[in-house]
């Protein structure tokens, strides 16, 4: 056995340095950026890589940009500075509850937008499902230049994006929605939920749900979509028992995880009550737009 | 390696490599042993600092990351020959202190709070102190006591706490 | 009236911590010091085939390897069963193996993971149900031939402690035809201490002599058990505590510091030694799980005439505290209440899980929890109104407790009358129609001051202040900071500010028991208080001369010696300690305590160390819950505390205390869960997933503070700190019992374990099928014999 060499930690100002140095170290290298999650690899008895390329001080990367269609947002953004911008944002309600609920104050601090969609092994992520119910774009920038995809699409791709890929930047649109984001701690706050909803809806001028977009969290090891949710609770108003009873009898399509904070059994239990957490939520903002 | 900082005013050079945890750095190097790492996670507030004006858990700041930043503990708080810093004075009046582990990040949490909200409600004493365990008290003095210090910085008559 | 005595007077250590300027052991950082780390093991159970320490002892850095050879000795509190290091057999995971002490951290981590340890690997008993099976390992093959260091228990293969009670005759009671049988199952899980500053010591070798600084709450037990395992002379462990960053009991035995003492002795440099966070969370010495059933045989007009209890307690790998601790059931879970017949078994069961030790309110909190749901079923069963039926019940003066020790007083009843006076006066909680199931709950408790002996000196300087040198420690709780020195300041008319407090430190202080067992302030407050006693018979002799008056006619005042009724006829204690300097040399005092030995009725109580309580201290709490049917989640609505604490000397740090201690039960009883997977790890490994109370998680408690029962502690004290975790477990409990109208049977109630009960979920359903059909199945001794023993 040898003494691990301590890890490097290399920062530059570029997006286009960071990528070829990634690309260059090879798999023992990583993206950082809020790094609450990497330094505490030792805890979880998880060694750390030989390097960390950080994300921090790359001025486009910490920039969020309104072009009126979208809101682009780098991912070395932190949650308390997204939920600071987002108040001007009605319609991303989801993301900014997202953003200033997650974890702690001083972790929000810290914590960023790109550390939140790239950390496998959180599933209790709170701006995955968030973003997924907004219909967010991830762009990527990589050694061939920057592509664009679904959030969802990367979400199922990203332990094999090629070496040197960053996730630079979430790009929302911004749609005429109301939408909200509900969450199941085991405390009032503080611990990781055992379910997220987010939801988002256009409503028509009579309160009609005219599309929807459900994500749901740490359920299953990823956020994912639940378009079956979503098409029953369009071409109707708003109705939140209706909603907890559909999720009831859908959940179904649900494979639960067990972790040491909740049995598989109460995810799915309780999730037709957090729909109804952010469906209420929902008719609330519906109600409040049209009045 | 060397590292620059300024820390509480002062600007600092430290050695040590780019991921050791900040706080670690700050007990160890700087001899700033108010900063606490009880649980190293980010998880019980105990190391809070603050890094320029955010208020972080300094266990999860890889002292890389914080070079050329400014660093503020809680040996800023109040002069070490002068008096204690209103909040501090507040924690004292209140007979909140038991063991006093989680206090340097208690107080540095409940500085960001105060810098941001200098009014706040209850609810708002309780949100801010989402990251910090305090395994003694039952809180409620701690709380009580942010309360009273930003009712006499902001000049608010007392009213009921409940 | 004192101005001393029953006054809120501030902590003088509290401007030092909020500066950040305090020095705990984990903020030692003397030159030279060297890191130490321990090779655990990783596996829950195995024999042991090799060890090989070479490939440590090359690594960079590192400059001491110890292990089993280096440590002869084993320790423990009844038995002796506990050695430092792994010998043969690895019993836990976790356990040390070997410790390493480097110029690093990081090389003495990286050499003891260097360390080649061979396991053979057995299959863990994780569980009491499976240490207890007929066919199981025993976990300590040879358990016959361990020292005993108290004599009494019975002991068997797993079951390393056994106490029994007897009194009255069960079997006639139970056999009555005018009673009802009822019958209750519980069960309490691990909780962790967590207190903030880990366990931690630094070690030297000075002039032959071990010198450890360390974070511990029983220097004295530390000194004596560190001896012991290292096969030294006690008098060759000096051990001195700076602040501690938080006990709650975990802090109560020998931990780290004969490692430490080892590595330093072996590297001839100090050596720091401190657990990480997650070594913390696998070995801390929680509160041990618990298994409980209780029946009892009542009228129906609500007499108890016959209660039963088996009690099995989790003492995990090695004995440590919990075969002391089964003679607590006798007191908590037979307390409370007059019974005409009792018959309690309590057993400390061997596991391969990590030791458990003690914690605040230790064996109360889950018998005071499983006798109050079990109180309340009497009372469903019998249509009986809950607060009523405890009010009729209860122990007051003369009553006989489980061993037949006789009540003074009656505390109980008045504090129950006093808690619905306390509920009346604020407005009740609110039931909004929010979907939302409310429940209440008021519960009563019975524990203890653990007195035991005590030593203090005081030293009256030349200039009038007075120096007290005990072994207290200041974890936290304030005893050493308030109540003591005003103690001491109100016995020789001083400010609080002119009485220095030493820190602990066993070279300058006598004996001690240690702090904890809410017996900081009866035992070195009564030491103090004697101490100071000599000091005033010697300084007013030498006052009598200088005022020609008779010492008998002297009173001590504001910093004076005065003539009583003559306020011109004084003189300043610094004139009188002056006057000493020239006439007889410095004045001191010494003094001492320990019980007063109440004893258990002849041949009731078996196996017990604790046979009758010297000190009881009662609470009676109540508390308003909501509970989320769809979620599983229970919000405090309310709580309510009356405690009995004798004398408040300061009341504003006994309510600190209170609402500290009320929040570690909320803690217990909803939120903290330790689990054990299957090979013997804990789930839990940090504060993400160990969930302790934040302060949006906690209601203010509102109290009422019950003086005036009898207590022979200093001016009628008794101990405040401990007593109000012990019914919140109960309290929280019932409530929920009541919210959901479905019995709780098992702690913590986590959101998804309300919920399964509110579904009738089977993986909530309690069956101890390892606990024998009634008493006579589930003890060692022949039971006959001990019936025999108590008359019958």
């Amino acid at each position: 056995m040898t003494v691990q060499t301590a890890p490097e930690l290399y920062q530059p100002t570029s997006l286009d340095d960071a990528v070829e140095r990634l690309a260059i170290a090879g798999p023992d290298a990583a993206p950082i950026a809020g790094a609450t999650w990497i330094m505490r690899s030792p805890s979880r008895g998880e060694s750390f890589l030989r390097e960390y390329v950080s994300l921090a001080r790359i001025e486009e990367l910490r920039r969020i940009e309104d072009d009126g269609a979208s809101l682009t947002i780098g991912a070395a953004v932190t949650h308390a500075r997204l939920a600071g911008a987002l108040a001007g944002y009605p319609a991303l309600e989801a993301l900014r509850q997202a953003a200033s609920a997650s974890a702690n104050p001083s972790v929000r601090r810290q914590a960023t937008v790109g550390g939140n969609l790239c950390t496998r092994d959180f599933a209790a992520a709170d701006l995955v499902p968030a973003l997924l119910s907004l219909s967010a774009r991830v762009i990527l920038a990589g050694p061939a230049g920057t592509t664009t995809a679904p959030l969802s699409r990367f979400l199922a791709t990203r332990d094999t994006q090629p070496q040197g890929t960053v996730l630079a930047h979430v790009s929302v649109p911004l749609a005429p929605v109301v939408s909200a984001h509900a969450r199941l701690t085991l405390r009032r706050a503080g611990d990781y939920p055992v379910a997220i909803v987010s939801v988002s809806a256009a409503l028509d001028e009579a309160g009609v749900v005219g599309s929807a977009t459900v994500a749901v969290g740490s359920v299953e090891p990823v956020a994912r979509l639940w378009p079956e949710l979503a098409s029953a609770m369009t071409g109707r108003p708003l109705d939140a028992d209706a909603a907890v009873r559909t999720a009831r009898e859908l959940a179904g399509a649900f494979t639960p995880r067990t972790s040491v904070e909740a049995d598989d059994w109460y995810r799915l239990q309780v999730l037709p009550t957090v729909v109804g957490r952010a469906v209420r939520a929902l008719e609330r903002r519906g109600r409040a737009g049209r009045a | 390696m060397t590292t620059e900082l300024v820390v509480n005013g002062e600007a600092r050079r430290v050695h040590a490599d780019p991921m050791t945890p900040l706080a670690r750095v700050l007990r160890e190097e700087l001899h700033l042993r108010g900063t606490k790492a009880a649980c190293g996670e980010g998880f019980c507030g105990s190391c809070t600092v603050f890094v320029d004006d955010d208020a972080v858990a300094s266990c999860l700041v890889p002292l890389g990351m914080a070079e050329g930043r400014s660093v503020r503990t809680v040996e800023s708080l109040a002069d070490p020959a002068g008096a204690l810093s209103p909040l501090q004075q507040a924690m004292k009046d209140n007979d909140a202190v038991q063991c006093g582990m989680c206090f340097p990040g208690m107080l540095m949490s409940l500085t960001a709070l105060l810098e941001a909200n200098p009014a706040p409600e209850r609810r708002d004493v309780h949100e801010a102190l989402v990251g910090n365990i305090c395994r003694c008290t039952g809180y409620d003095r701690i709380v009580d006591a942010a309360l009273t210090a930003a009712r006499a910085a902001t000049g608010t008559k007392e009213e009921d706490a409940s | 009236m004192s101005d001393v005595i029953g006054v809120d007077l501030p902590r003088r250590d509290a401007e030092d911590k909020l500066r950040g300027r305090t020095v705990f052991t984990v903020d030692a950082a003397e030159g030279g010091l060297l890191h130490a780390a321990l090779r655990r093991s990783e596996v829950p159970a195995g024999r042991i085939v090799s060890i090989d320490l070479e490939p440590a002892r090359r690594m960079p850095g590192v400059r001491a390897v110890v292990s089993a050879a280096d440590a002869p000795g084993r320790y423990g509190i009844t038995i002796a069963d506990h050695p430092l290091f792994a010998v043969d057999q690895i019993r836990y995971l976790g356990e040390p193996i070997a410790a390493v002490a480097a110029e690093t951290l990081e090389q003495a981590r990286a050499a003891a993971a260097a360390i080649v340890v061979e396991v053979e690997e057995y299959a863990p008993l994780l569980t009491m149900a499976q240490a207890l099976a007929d066919d199981a390992r025993d976990l300590h093959p040879g358990w016959e031939d361990y020292d005993v260091l108290f004599e009494g228990g019975e002991r068997a293969r797993n079951i390393g402690w056994e106490a029994t009670v007897v009194r009255g005759d069960t079997d006639a009671a139970f056999a009555r035809s005018d009673v009802r049988v009822i019958e209750t199952e519980f069960v309490a899980g691990r909780q962790n201490q967590a207190p903030l500053e880990p366990r931690a010591c630094v070690a030297g070798y000075e002039n032959g002599r071990f010198v450890i600084q360390t974070s511990t709450q029983v220097p004295w037990a530390v000194r004596n058990s560190t001896a012991r395992l290292l096969g030294v002379r006690e008098a060759d462990v000096r051990v001195v505590v700076p602040p501690v960053g938080g006990g709650f009991g975990m802090k109560f035995e020998v931990s780290l510091e004969p490692f430490a003492a080892l590595l330093a002795r072996a590297a001839g440099r100090p050596v720091k030694l401190v657990n990480s966070r997650q070594e913390e969370m696998q070995t801390a010495l929680c509160r041990e799980n618990a298994e409980i059933r209780i029946r009892s045989a009542v009228t129906e007009s609500g007499e108890i005439v016959a209660r039963e209890a088996v009690v099995l307690m989790d003492c995990g790998a090695y004995g440590g505290e919990q075969p002391f601790l089964t003679s607590m059931t006798a007191h908590t879970l037979g307390g409370n209440y007059r019974l005409g017949a009792v018959r309690l078994v309590s057993r400390a069961v061997y596991t391969n899980t990590p030791p458990n030790g003690a914690f605040r309110a230790c064996n109360g909190t889950y018998c005071t929890a499983a006798l109050e749901r079990h109180t309340d079923e009497i009372c469903a069963a019998l249509g009986m109104d809950r607060v009523e039926f405890r009010r009729r019940n209860v122990l007051g003066d003369g009553d006989l407790g489980s061993t037949g020790q006789v009540f003074e007083g009656d505390v109980l009843a008045p504090m129950i009358d006093r808690m619905v006076a306390l509920r009346d006066s604020a407005a009740p909680a609110e039931r909004p129609d929010d979907g939302r199931l409310y429940g209440t709950a008021t519960t009563v408790g019975t524990w203890f001051i653990f007195v035991g002996p005590s030593a203090a000196t005081v030293n009256l300087n030349p200039d009038g202040t007075a120096t007290l040198v005990t072994a207290g420690v200041e974890i936290g709780s304030g005893s050493t900071m308030q109540a003591i020195p005003q103690l001491v300041a109100e016995s020789l008319g001083l400010r609080p500010e002119d009485v220095t407090v030493r820190a602990a430190d066993t070279d300058a202080a006598g004996y001690d028991g240690g702090v904890g067992g809410g017996r900081t302030t009866v035992s070195l407050g009564a030491a103090g208080v004697a101490a100071c006693d000599e000091v005033r018979r010697k300084v007013f002799d030498l006052a009598s001369e200088m005022l020609e008056a008779s010492p008998a006619d002297l009173v001590l005042t504001d910093g004076h010696v005065a003539v009583n009724g003559v306020p011109s006829a004084r003189v300043t204690l610094r004139e009188v300690a002056e006057r000493a300097q020239a006439v007889s040399g410095p004045i001191s005092g010494s003094g001492s305590f320990t019980g007063i030995g109440v004893q258990p009725m002849s041949g009731c109580a078996a196996g017990h160390m604790i046979g009758a309580l010297d000190l009881p201290v009662f609470a009676v709490h109540e508390c308003d819950v909501a509970v989320d049917p769809d979620t599983g989640h229970v919000e405090v609505l309310a709580y309510r505390v009356v405690q009995d604490v004798g004398r408040a000397i300061n009341p504003r740090a006994i309510r600190g205390q209170v609402q500290g201690g009320v929040v570690q039960g909320l803690g217990y009883a909803l939120h903290e869960e330790i689990t054990i997977d299957a090979r013997g790890k804990v789930r839990q490994t940090g504060f993400e997933t160990y969930r302790m109370p934040l302060s949006g998680d906690v209601v203010p408690v509102q109290l009422d503070l019950y003086e005036g029962a009898p207590s022979f502690g200093p001016l009628g004290v008794k101990g405040a700190g401990e007593v109000p975790i012990l019914n919140v477990a109960a309290a929280v409990s019932c409530a929920v019992a009541d919210a959901i109208g479905k019995p709780v049977s098992q702690i913590p109630l986590t959101p998804q374990r309300v919920l399964g009960l509110i579904l009738d979920r089977e993986d909530e359903n309690v069956e101890l099928r390892h606990i024998g059909p009634g008493w006579r199945a589930n003890v060692i001794a022949d039971p006959e014999e001990l019936m025999a023993a108590a008359g019958l």
